[in-house]
């Protein structure tokens, strides 16, 4: 530490020695470089001891080391070798360093010694970096003088807010860079790796609020992202500048804002002191479980909140982008509507808040979860991201509600998963009936549609028509379903099993017209949808319509199903029909109409027409 | 079919806008006694129904139509049960949405 300081007095200990021998042993002496001015090929500077200041060149032989920056202005530097000459005609002593040393690079100020040496003892130092000056000095300093500190890294924020006005952030635009904000850190993401074009990366974002509400999304990458990871912490203060804004990608957005900011390096992050660091209170809208379908896979994030009845193990997924490997764990909760919904929760909410679930499991525990996506995996699933957060047994409203409804009926009751209403497996895989929703018409319109392979869409339309005499079932096999042939003798042959059977079932096969707002269109049916369409199985039609009579029940029950509204899930194939390609368009599923998730379609359908 | 004196669609904030008209709302009913029913709006507010529901038992959620009267309290026409399970949601967002830019479909 004294080696970096300035030698007190060092000038007077020049001029006093001023032309030393080579052998005799020269005392330490350190001065500050000022006012460094390159004359020829030399560098004119004045040397300071902190006190004193005298008239010094480098000469040549030196020149290269300011060439090549060791020495710099107000840094120091140590004498090693010098000569001390008068100016001639002035009273003046010049300094000639014939040999030196860096010692340090530049200041910050010039360093004076104001007969404040007693104070603190930091002004002597003189060391590299702050100079935190006593308090009574910066009322004598010049505006100046006080920007110049705070271009040290660890200047006290309350400088910042001094000579930089902190504006909100409502005011912040592209368009004017200097800026400095206060805000807190209401959300931290997880820092990201992507690989791209142009190499890899990394990247993290975070949410920032100021004092009046105003939120903005910062992002950082690569370089800023390491830098600022760390120092930003959820809930602390920071005052903010130097970063630039853009106008937000609407698809990402996750707060109100039309500007979204990025930090590089040169932007300033510093930690408000004394500032009281708050998580601001999570705010949740949730979503009943039953009323989850139409958010299946759509942008729009979900709250819910729920017992949990089930905990799984974490798994390890690998992620396929980069083989990453990621731990994962499914929680099944429940809620008044008596649905459950498989939650996936992913890194360290599976590890860490998994666990704490998994401990308490046997206790019920509530749970309220903020911004989840809707995906479809068995109909409708939950998925975290990065910025959800997990409150278990949170005090507030609808987890008392929860409570007191479960122990009071939900333990007992009968649930069922919310995916299950919509569509059972088939050969199109699970998928949920709210999502590819057209109009009839945009099939029909469409010849071309599932000519290379089958296309799936899901209808919501109105049976129109099913014809009576059609052939509306064929004789199945008992075991296996496949068509039997009526063997020799009686009973029925099937082919699949190899043997007869006396009896055979019943099983649909039948077209019926489907009609919506757009159009309507012809619908092969199977068993269990037509079952769901008709109201019977098909042995009991049967049964309908061998009864004679006026009123032909089995009329009758046709009639029934007619100008009954379902939602459908069908594909859409080519079949090729005496040279000529005809569409074909079979159900997969028929669920109920939900009449409040339809609304909500609707009205999403509205807004997107406003928008 | 009389058209002569269409019913608004209201929540509770819309209600000022029909002071002495007629008016539709949907309100999950919390408490019903003497002559007034006090319910919940389909915006989270308070909405006070001034008559007496009919004989048949009420069911949790209600629409009626009725008069808007200056202290804001709904006096009743007509009680229509609507049952235990409705979307609220969906309603306010139709008293929003024919209150403002689709006014003219339905007044």
């Amino acid at each position: 530490m004294a080696a970096k300081s300035l030698t007190h007095d060092a000038v007077s200990t020049l001029i006093a020695n001023p032309s030393p021998n080579s052998s005799s042993v020269l005392p330490e002496i350190v001065v500050q470089v000022l006012d460094l001015k390159p004359s020829g090929n030399r560098y004119m500077f004045n040397a300071s001891d902190g006190t004193k200041k005298l008239r010094a060149i480098l000469p040549s032989n030196v020149s290269s080391e300011v060439h090549s920056g060791s020495i710099q202005n107000l840094g120091l530097i140590r004498i090693l070798d010098y000569t001390v000459n008068d100016i001639p005609n002035k009273s003046e002593k010049y300094l000639i360093v014939t040999s030196c040393e860096p010692v340090s690079p530049a200041l910050e100020m010039e360093i004076r010694s104001d007969g404040s040496r007693d104070e603190g003892g930091v002004k002597s130092e003189g060391g590299a970096g702050i100079l935190l000056k006593p308090k009574q000095e910066v009322v004598t300093k010049s505006a100046v003088q006080i920007l110049h500190e705070q271009r040290g890294n660890s200047a006290p924020a309350a400088r910042m807010a001094m000579t930089r006005r902190v504006r909100p952030l409502v005011s912040l635009n592209p368009y004017q860079g200097n800026w400095t904000i206060k805000v807190s850190v209401t959300s931290k993401g997880n820092m990201r790796t992507y690989r791209n074009a142009r190499g890899e990366g990394c990247v993290f974002n975070v949410e920032l609020t100021d004092e009046e509400g105003t939120q903005i999304q910062a992002t950082m990458f690569n370089d800023a992202a390491r830098k600022f990871f760390d120092k930003f912490v959820l809930g602390k203060v920071y005052y903010i500048s130097k970063g630039t804004l853009k106008v937000a990608n609407k698809q990402f957005k996750t707060v109100q804002n039309e500007y979204e900011m990025t930090l590089n390096e040169s932007s300033e992050v510093e930690e408000v002191a004394g500032e009281a660091s708050f998580v601001p209170e999570t705010k949740f809208n949730f979503v009943q479980i039953d009323q989850l379908g139409p958010f299946v896979n759509k942008l729009e994030l979900v709250d819910v909140v729920g017992v949990v009845k089930n905990v799984s193990s974490t798994m390890s997924i690998r992620r396929k982008s980069d083989n990453e490997s990621i731990p994962k764990r499914d929680i099944t909760i429940a809620d008044e509507t008596k649905k459950t919904v498989v939650v996936s929760l992913w890194n360290d909410l599976a590890t860490n808040t998994g666990q704490e679930l998994l401990d308490i499991a046997d206790s019920s525990p509530i749970v309220a979860i903020k911004s989840l996506r809707v995906g479809d995996f068995q109909g409708v699933s939950l998925s975290t991201i990065s910025r959800s957060v997990v409150l278990i047994n949170p005090d507030i409203p609808e987890a008392r509600r929860l409570r007191s409804w479960y122990d009071l009926e939900g333990k007992d009751a009968a649930m069922d998963s919310v995916g299950s209403g919509s569509s059972p497996t088939s050969n199109t895989g699970i998928r949920s009936v709210y999502s590819d929703r057209v109009s009839l018409s945009h099939i029909t319109s469409n010849p071309s549609l599932g000519d290379v392979k089958p296309e799936v869409f899901s209808i919501r339309g109105y049976i129109s028509f099913v014809k009576p005499d059609q052939a509306m079932w064929y004789r199945a096999c008992k075991t296996c379903n496949k068509k039997v042939t009526e063997s020799i003798g009686s009973g029925y042959w099937c082919e699949g099993c190899q043997k007869s059977d006396e009896q055979c079932r019943l099983r649909y096969i039948m077209v019926a017209k489907v009609c919506d707002a757009s159009g309507e269109a012809f619908v092969s049916v199977f068993n269990d949808e037509a079952e769901k369409i008709v109201g019977c199985p098909a042995d009991e039609l049967d049964d309908l319509k061998s009864q004679e009579g006026e009123d032909n029940p089995y009329q009758l029950k046709l009639k029934q199903a007619t100008w009954v509204p379902h939602v459908f899930r069908v594909s859409v194939t080519q079949n090729e029909y005496n040279n000529e390609k005809r569409q074909r368009i079979t159900a997969r599923a028929v669920v109920p109409v939900d009449f409040a998730a339809e609304s909500r379609i609707m009205l999403e359908y509205i807004s997107k027409m406003r928008s | 079919m009389d058209t002569s004196n269409p019913a608004a669609f209201v929540n509770a904030e819309l209600l000022h806008f029909y002071v002495g008209r007629r008016v539709r709302a949907l309100t999950q009913v919390v408490r019903s006694d003497g002559g007034i029913v006090i319910g919940k709006s389909t915006d989270e507010k308070q909405l006070v129904v001034k008559g007496s529901p009919p004989p048949a038992p009420l069911t949790t959620f209600v629409e009626v139509f009725g008069i808007v009267n200056n202290d804001k309290s709904i006096t009743p026409d007509i009680w229509t049960n609507f049952g235990d399970a409705v979307d609220m949601v969906s309603y306010n967002k139709l008293c929003q949405l024919a209150h403002g830019e689709y006014k003219h479909l339905f007044l």
